[in-house]
């Protein structure tokens, strides 16, 4: 008998805990007086700082585009790269501000934002670049070379495209294992140039491919371009923030921001000219 | 895709049989991880035990910290210790055989304890009759003790290699790709993770079905006595 | 490095550790007593039910536990907070071992106190817990010790779903830093320092329940 009730009180005080199944809405958002939000800790796209504060490109966007929609609080979670939009599906935050490349499959998951911001690939190396490498196609060229990637990162696509094999390829769970890992592992770590870039800073056993040339893929050198990504049924909640994002996009602060963290001019201009409508379809 | 299969999500069904074969080779790994690991945690184990029961106390009394070190910290941490540490110092390791080290060490700690209770279990009587026959240290562990520790350390031994087999997935946090690791990269590309680790919870679950019937019935075919060593 | 920004980083996740690992304690006692009672008492059908119970949760991996509970879940709809997951999916765990030491204690209570009962007209409940568990209990002790100390150090595993528990403080510190030795040794020794702590708890206990013991115990030890 005792057990039974045991059993009863638990049951009600886990259904506390379980979310709602509705989609949410910026009404409801401002109620509660907060958003959820997820970064991968990369930097300098989107990362937490040692005291608690958000930071990078994806953040800094999104707080200034809140604040416009009358949201102040944002609660951020860290997790790893590939479980982002996992965890965005479990409804375990509301969006993702990890500047994410806006692939087709990922397009078939969830609702992405227009374009944040645009970037080119790159590639880390040991110090000196002993192996010669300025592209992802030289790592094909030689089968005995291994490269590290973010497992859910779109990089090993790319990486597949010009005919690296599948067992030169290493999978990592965080950007910040990349050092290490190039360091005495792994030939390369092959990332967003502005990921390796940063990673590259102060450095003295690892550095950045210069000059690095994108990787060819379908007869086009490869730009990615990151957005927010939101739950499809959200699809509220998503408009009301594209919305925001497309007017702070026209303003001297986003310039700003994404200058601050080593956006080039040509760069930021590059995030208006495409749509995620066209980007979703491949194009 | 992954090793060359590529994975169809149109239906459960579809899903499971595309990356059956993926998983597959994953379970490879897993095996050939925790058969390297135990082989480690029962040479290892056997060293501890044995310093364990040395007449000096330094040897005896650090040994004992150290099991004990190895006991009560986690696999993860450890793990993680010797991927990024040792290679500061030079000690550069391939990812497989630093899982197996991992493995090894944390149940080396358990092992140790395993031997220590079978030779204990072993009758007074036999370490007499051995120094009564001027039988040196060595001969009296080698011929004598551990032969008749053997049975009675069987089983729990065989709880640790099955108990082992289960850690192993915590050895995707250094890239090697066993099979949970496996499930949750197909989950990252497609999305869909009730099947990749529905099909590696069965899996395991067979395997430690499998592997306990396996060890009653050699537990039942164990001579009582001892098993001879030559 | 800077120690003194970050060791409050590492009490706290000292802290989420702990209290990850006493919640999964105490709730993976509750359903080791409430299955492991299952099986010895139960019927045929509860007592099928328990064992598929145990079996299911000791015959799988935990890190495959928490993964499944925490990103298959959710698909079919049932989402829990995270550090509910992680307590949810550890305590389970250990309940599913706790069962079976609590079923094999039971079950090696000498069968002259369950023929005494009978003799004394005690139900199946009185006997249970007037004669059977209070016996059993210190006989579980040593192995729910055990236990106890194997939940806190799966306990480290809750990092992998985004926990900020010691180990993902002690992984987020080196991303920052990129000193592993360090992070690395402080964190295994804090683990260890709370590994003794958690013996001497335990080891307390023991005493407290082994004085309560009103039954002077069987020549079977």
């Amino acid at each position: 008998m005792q057990f039974s009730k045991i059993i009863g009180l638990s049951a009600l005080a886990l259904a506390a805990t379980v979310t709602s199944a509705a989609a949410l809405t910026v009404e409801e958002v401002k109620q509660q007086g907060f958003i959820r939000a997820a970064t991968a800790n990369e930097v300098p796209y989107s990362y937490m700082q040692p005291d608690g504060t958000s930071a990078g490109i994806g953040p800094d966007v999104a707080n200034q585009v809140l604040k416009t929609m009358g949201i102040e609080e944002v609660n951020w979670t860290v997790t790893p790269f590939g479980t982002l939009i996992p965890g965005l599906k479990a409804k375990r935050y509301d969006f993702v501000a990890a500047e994410q490349n806006i692939s087709p499959e990922r397009c078939k998951q969830v609702a992405f934002t227009e374009p944040n911001s645009s970037y080119g690939e790159g590639l880390l190396v040991k110090k000196g670049n002993p192996k010669k490498l300025t592209t992802y196609a030289d790592i094909a060229k030689d089968p005995s070379l291994k490269v590290a990637v973010v497992s859910g990162a779109n990089n090993v696509d790319f990486l597949r495209a010009v005919g690296v094999k599948d067992d030169q390829i290493v999978f990592i769970q965080a950007n910040a294992d990349a050092i290490p890992t190039v360091q005495s592992r792994v030939d390369a770590y092959a990332a967003t140039e502005l990921t390796v870039s940063e990673l590259a800073k102060d450095q003295a056993q690892v550095e950045q491919v210069s000059p690095f040339t994108d990787p060819v893929v379908n007869d086009q050198p490869v730009r990615n371009y990151g957005g927010f990504a939101f739950r499809p049924e959200d699809k509220e909640l998503r408009d009301a923030f594209n919305a925001a994002l497309i007017e702070f996009r026209k303003t001297d602060d986003y310039k700003a921001i994404l200058g601050k963290y080593g956006l080039s001019e040509q760069s930021i201009a590059a995030a208006a000219e495409k749509n995620v409508a066209d980007l979703c379809a491949g194009k | 895709m992954m090793y060359g299969y590529e994975w169809d999500t149109t239906t459960w069904l579809t899903y499971t049989i595309s990356i059956l074969p993926i998983i597959l080779i994953g379970l490879t790994v897993t095996l050939k991880a925790a058969a390297a690991g135990f082989a480690v945690a029962l040479v290892l184990g056997l060293v501890f035990a044995l310093l364990r029961r040395s007449r000096l106390k330094v040897i005896s009394w650090t040994t004992a910290v150290v099991v004990e070190f190895l006991r009560d910290t986690p696999l993860l941490v450890q793990l993680f210790f010797l991927y990024y540490v040792l290679p500061n110092f030079g000690i550069v390791l391939p990812a497989f055989l630093t899982g197996a080290i991992a493995l090894g060490l944390q149940y080396a700690a358990y092992t140790s304890e395993v031997y220590r209770g079978g030779i204990e279990a072993v009758h007074r009587g036999q370490w007499e009759a051995a120094t009564a026959l001027n039988l040196t240290r060595m001969q009296t562990y080698r011929d004598i003790i551990i032969p008749q520790a053997v049975p009675r350390i069987v089983p729990a031994m065989g709880n640790y290699m099955v108990a082992m087999i289960k850690e192993t997935p915590v050895l995707s946090v250094i890239t090697v790709l066993e099979m949970m690791g496996l499930a949750n990269m197909i989950g990252e590309r497609t999305f869909e993770y009730l099947v990749p680790l529905t099909l590696v919870g069965l899996i395991f679950l067979l395997l430690t079905l499998i592997c306990s019937a396996g060890l009653h019935r050699l537990q039942k075919a164990l001579p009582k006595a001892g098993i001879p060593m030559r | 490095m800077d120690w003194g920004s970050y060791l409050p980083m590492i009490l706290k996740g000292a802290g989420v550790t702990m209290t990850i690992t006493l919640a999964s304690i105490v709730v993976g006692t509750l359903l080791a007593f409430f299955f492991g009672i299952l099986r010895v008492e139960g019927g045929r059908v509860l007592s099928t039910i328990a064992l598929c119970y145990t079996e299911l949760f000791r015959g799988t991996s935990l890190l495959v536990q928490l993964f499944w509970f925490y990103y298959a879940l959710p698909l079919v709809g049932l989402s829990f907070e995270p550090i509910t997951t992680g307590i949810l999916v550890l305590a389970a765990h250990a309940g599913g071992y706790g069962a079976e030491i609590v079923r094999g204690a039971l079950s090696s209570v000498s069968t002259q106190q369950l023929e005494a009962a009978r003799a004394l007209n005690f139900n199946r409940f009185q006997t249970l817990f007037r004669i059977s568990l209070p016996q059993a209990i210190v006989e579980m002790m040593p192995a729910f010790g055990n236990l106890a100390i194997e939940t806190l150090k799966l306990s480290s595993l809750v990092s992998l779903i985004s926990i900020a528990d010691l180990t993902f403080t002690a992984q987020s510190i080196r991303n920052l830093t990129l000193d592993s030795a360090s992070i690395y040794s402080v964190t295994l020794i804090c683990y260890f320092a709370m590994s003794l702590v958690l013996m001497i708890a335990i080891r307390i206990i023991e005493h407290f329940v082994r004085r309560g013991d009103v039954f002077p115990r069987s020549a079977h030890s």
